[in-house]
């Protein structure tokens, strides 16, 4: 089957932040360099590049190569023509990101910072105004009644209101993940006892990191604790404000050594020293990984940061027993922390929690499947 | 038979001295030289044997000269190193002994010997004694030979007049040799005229014409002959007889003239090559050219126009394939009408490609640039930075296989303003993907082929290789010379070569023939022809078997009072092949310094029984 090229896709991808594409000459060094590529088996890098520079979008989109970079930068080390094809790999999750996303907000975020900050600020405002108009009664005596302010049930079903629709956005985005990776029909020739059997991989994956410790000299092993404890931190408050926010959001003080309180500032740690460590590394271009930093990467950790810095503000006015900075700070909170999940989780940076265990997923799926029919042919040959 | 090797001995029995080398281990860590030297002393006729370290040093020649005068030696033997390197060292140390250089033989017992048999020291020390057994068998019947030495004049004739034959005609003449130059067209410059701009300096082409011309037009000694062809030749080394004829073409009276020549540089070029009709659609379609067609319609392009135009049509996208006629394959390309196929590599289109490419893409940023190639070979200096501003430029590579050819046709939408050309091929750098271009213009990047010159050939026997262009003797050791004493190469007309390389290679070729003419008279080696007059009926079967025209000949001679037709060497163009000695029927012929009888003594020193001689010293 020949490929049509696109002469567009790599203007695209230059869009992504994937400026040095054409410096590549195809040697191949990243390739042999790439630690992950090598376990793999795998020709990324350079495949990725080489798709972008020639235009084959079909064979892009179909590809899962960029979901297994973890960006320890060794690649982009090693390249005698400074293409930077760590970077290459990173603008092409983000430009997956928004081919995934069928709403096109991705895209318009990823293409314009200032878009995505408006979003925020949007939202953010609605937020606001929300508990501007709908609040209940301020009681300004101690112990401070937030649960009176703001009833738990009415915040708990805001909650579930927003995860619906944002987990409608995100599993649709990935369904067509998996539609374009396994290559539409074919998805259904495979046995649900191969889809089954790899599920495993996928939470391995999503709550370890595993592979990103494989991944090159330059990365620091304190990386992937940093990037393990903000994961951790994050899947607390998702846990913590979905489904055990009834027993998070109350009035009552408990000792510091309660459970309720710890976790909470586990949560708050695993969010705040990360984010703030990455900043630092961003900003100082210390950790290869930060070396180059679109808007979207900064906007991500601020508003994390924030998010939790605001929390644990609540938390803090809230103990001490002044009740109007804790109503303000706590409408301040969610007023960060809506916007901030409404925006990154389906349409920005937030989604690869899901898209790159997804993809280690769906990576060992076609193995197993290739491994019956006694056909080894890499994913190429099978269009 | 040996009447006149007897008569020239001085003493009855001749005196011969060994040296043999250890070459500082080289020689000595496997082969037993003592004991080559002990056995030596045994070879009938051997008077010296003596070891030394380094033979090719002062006190090593000096031994060699002080044993001729205090032994009285009368021949000697080195058992050393390849001739190559030091046969005329050692030559030299006999000639200061007060002998004839040639009364010394050279024995290989390194590269033939220790380097040989590194693993079998026992067998490289008795092959040792044999080749050296061998050699003082052979110079039992040496004579003293004297170099042949014939009249140096003092020109030198240049066969074409582009950028390789005007630098060899600059150079002579800048060295006070007259020079005739010699150019077929009305003009000098050769392909250069063609080209705009030359990597790797970017250049125009015409800089680099007119910089040589104004050296040329500045120098008295420099005769410029224009339309003008080579017609005939004749004579040797120092005096070629060549007539040259012009203007060639119908038009105007042809004159002729002759000159007498001391050395000719042949400076003759290439041509591209130009595909078949119908090859990549070549004159099928109006957007396929060739590159040369291309650099010529670039420079075509209006000074102000901000799209690339062609025959009134727009090109907005071109893609340029490498190596077409350069780097077949046998079986998969078609071969030219004399059954070969070009297998070399051209190596001047890698970079002109890319340079081309680039110069389009600058040109003409909106225009669609693809290269497609086997390899990218930008081996010279500078050569790789256009590959890397082509990149940055946005040209977009692919690699397809030598046997898999992409497949041009013409596109399935043929209306004015669409792409006309339609290529498929594999792409390597994307794993064998096959991949579809639909562009408006095709550039071939055909590469060389020899020149046209078979009268050239066939009048000084010029040795043509495989691939049609002129041979040197050997690439590395004498790139410039070929077997034809006297003629050299620059340039082109021996292989592809960028402008560097043929201005290095006839830098080359200037200064070997100005070293031809450092004396008044060429001296060259004795090994020649020499025909037995008391031998020699006439049978005239040496003339029929020689390849080298007046080498050999038969003339009236007068034999007692009676004449008759005997044969007679040309020393000055026999080379010493020997073809002539092995059929003449009354074995009248021999070659100096390589005589029949000396063969027989060769084989006798070869074959004598070592062991015997050797239990002799032990005994
Ligand atoms: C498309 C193309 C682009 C190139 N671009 C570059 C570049 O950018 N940079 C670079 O370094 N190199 C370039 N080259 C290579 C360059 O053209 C050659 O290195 C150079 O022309 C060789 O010079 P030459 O004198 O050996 O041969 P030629 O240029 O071929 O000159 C030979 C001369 O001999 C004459 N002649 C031929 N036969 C006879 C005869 N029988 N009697 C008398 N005269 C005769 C011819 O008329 C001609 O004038 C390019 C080559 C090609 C094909
Ligand atoms: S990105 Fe660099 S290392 Fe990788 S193939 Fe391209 S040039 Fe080579
Ligand atoms: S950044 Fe690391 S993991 Fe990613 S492609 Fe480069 S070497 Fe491989
Ligand atoms: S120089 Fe390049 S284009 Fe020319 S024959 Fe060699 S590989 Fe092919
Ligand atoms: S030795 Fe060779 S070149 Fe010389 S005359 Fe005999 S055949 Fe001719």
């Amino acid at each position: 089957m020949t490929t049509q090229l696109h002469k567009t896709l790599h203007e695209d991808i230059h869009l992504f932040g994937g400026k040095d594409v054409d410096l590549c000459m195809n040697c191949g060094t990243c390739t042999v360099i790439c630690p992950l590529a090598r376990e793999e088996g795998g020709t990324f890098p350079r495949r990725i590049i080489r798709l972008i520079q020639t235009g084959q979008k079909r064979l892009l989109l179909k590809s899962l190569d960029p979901w297994l970079c973890y960006y320890c930068g060794d690649c982009s080390e090693n390249c005698p023509r400074q293409a930077n094809p760590a970077e290459t790999m990173m603008a092409s999750r983000r430009y997956l990101t928004s081919q995934y996303d069928w709403t096109g907000l991705a895209r318009l975020f990823y293409n314009s910072a200032l878009t995505e900050i408006l979003a925020i600020v949007l939202v953010g405002l609605f937020v606001t105004a929300l508990f501007v108009f709908l609040h209940g009664p301020m009681v300004l005596s101690t112990p401070v009644e937030l649960n009176t302010f703001a009833p738990v049930k009415w915040v708990e079903l805001g909650d579930w209101i927003m995860a619906a629709v944002l987990s409608f956005f995100l599993l649709t985005n990935a369904a067509r993940m998996i539609w374009n990776t396994l290559d539409g029909k074919q998805m259904f020739r495979i046995s649900p006892l191969i889809y089954g059997k790899a599920v495993p991989v996928f939470f391995d994956h999503m709550f370890t990191q595993r592979r990103s410790r494989q991944c090159g000299s330059a990365r620091s092993r304190a990386f992937w604790l940093k990037h393990l404890l903000l994961v951790t931190g994050y899947l607390s408050m998702l846990v913590l404000v979905l489904i055990l926010l009834r027993w998070f959001q109350t009035d009552t003080i408990y000792p510091i050594y309660n459970p309720q309180r710890l976790w909470g500032y586990y949560a708050t740690i695993a969010l705040l020293y990360p984010t703030g460590a990455f900043m630092i590394s961003r900003w100082r271009k210390k950790e290869p990984i930060h070396f180059f930093s679109e808007a979207s990467d900064w906007i991500f950790l601020v508003m994390l940061f924030l998010t939790a810095l605001t929390g644990i503000m609540v938390s803090l006015a809230r103990v001490n027993g002044f009740p109007m900075a804790t109503y303000v700070i706590y409408v301040i909170h969610l007023s960060i922390a809506v916007p901030m999940l409404v925006v990154e989780v389906p349409f920005s940076k937030w989604s690869h929690l899901l898209y790159r265990p997804l993809a280690l997923y769906l990576v060992s799926v076609k193995k197993a499947a290739a491994a019956i029919p006694l056909k080894t042919q890499p994913e190429t040959a099978t269009a | 038979m040996n009447t006149i090797n007897n008569t020239q001995h001085e003493h009855p029995e001749p005196r011969v001295g060994v040296y043999i080398c250890r070459c500082g281990g080289n020689i000595s860590d496997v082969v037993d030289v003592e004991r080559v030297a002990d056995v030596s002393r045994h070879i009938p006729g051997v008077v010296v044997a003596k070891v030394h370290t380094f033979c090719c040093s002062d006190p090593g020649q000096n031994t060699i000269s002080q044993d001729i005068q205090a032994e009285k030696l009368d021949r000697v033997v080195v058992a050393s190193c390849s001739p190559f390197l030091h046969e005329l060292t050692f030559r030299g140390a006999v000639q200061r002994g007060g002998l004839n250089p040639y009364l010394y033989e050279h024995v290989n017992i390194r590269e033939q010997g220790s380097w040989a048999h590194k693993h079998d020291p026992a067998g490289a020390t008795v092959k040792a004694i044999r080749m050296i057994a061998a050699a003082v068998g052979k110079l039992q019947y040496s004579t003293p030979l004297d170099q042949i030495r014939l009249p140096n004049h003092r020109k030198a004739l240049v066969i074409g007049g582009g950028i390789a034959g005007m630098k060899v005609a600059a150079d002579l003449a800048g060295r006070g040799i007259p020079v005739l130059l010699v150019e077929s067209s009305g003009r000098l410059g050769g392909r250069l005229n063609q080209w705009n701009r030359v990597f790797p300096t970017d250049a125009p082409a015409g800089q680099l014409v007119t910089k040589l011309l104004a050296q040329l037009d500045e120098n008295p000694l420099v005769e410029i002959l224009l339309n003008c062809k080579v017609t005939a030749v004749t004579g040797f080394v120092g005096s070629f007889q060549v007539t040259i004829e012009g203007p060639i073409g119908p038009a105007g009276a042809k004159t002729s003239a002759q000159a007498t020549i001391g050395a000719i540089v042949m400076a003759t070029g290439f041509r591209p090559y130009v595909p078949d009709d119908g090859e990549f659609l070549y004159k099928k379609d109006p957007g396929v050219v060739t590159m040369p067609e291309f650099i010529d319609l670039m420079r075509g392009q209006q000074a102000a126009a901000g799209q690339l135009v062609y025959k009134g049509r727009t090109i907005r996208s071109i893609a340029f394939l490498h190596c077409v006629g350069s780097r077949q394959i046998d079986g998969v390309h078609t071969p030219r009408a004399d059954g070969k196929i070009n297998s070399y590599c051209s190596r001047v289109c890698c970079t002109t490609t890319l340079q081309q490419a680039l110069a389009a893409k600058e040109r003409f940023p909106s225009l669609q640039v693809y290269d497609l190639h086997q390899d990218i070979r930008t081996y010279g200096r500078g050569h790789e930075d256009y590959y890397v501003r082509a990149g940055k430029a946005g040209i977009v590579f692919f690699r397809y296989h030598g046997d898999e050819i992409p497949r041009v046709e013409p596109a399935d939408d043929q209306r004015r303003g669409t792409p006309s050309l339609h290529i498929t091929f594999k792409d390597y750098l994307t794993w064998g993907e096959e991949l579809t271009l639909d562009v408006d213009m095709l550039v071939l990047a055909v590469g060389f082929m020899a020149g046209d010159i078979p009268d050239l050939i066939n009048m000084f026997k010029l040795p043509v290789g495989e691939d049609r262009f002129i041979q040197e003797i050997h690439p590395k050791l004498r790139p410039v010379e070929i077997s034809v004493n006297g003629v050299l190469l620059a340039g082109t007309v021996q292989g592809p070569m960028n402008i560097e390389e043929t201005l290095n290679a006839a830098g080359a070729a200037a200064v070997k023939a100005s070293a031809m003419f450092l004396k008044d008279v060429v001296e060259l080696n004795p090994y020649v022809a020499q025909v037995d007059s008391d031998l020699c009926q006439g049978s005239g079967a040496c003339v029929t078997q020689c390849e080298y025209d007046g080498a050999i000949a038969l003339v009236e001679t007068r034999v007692n009072g009676k004449s008759i037709r005997q044969a007679k060497v040309n020393p000055g163009l026999c080379v010493g092949c020997g073809a002539c000695v092995a059929v003449c029927p009354t074995r009248a012929i021999n070659l100096n310094g390589w005589r029949l009888d000396q063969y027989d003594a060769m084989v006798d020193g070869l074959t004598a029984d070592i062991p015997a001689v050797a239990a002799a010293t032990t005994g």
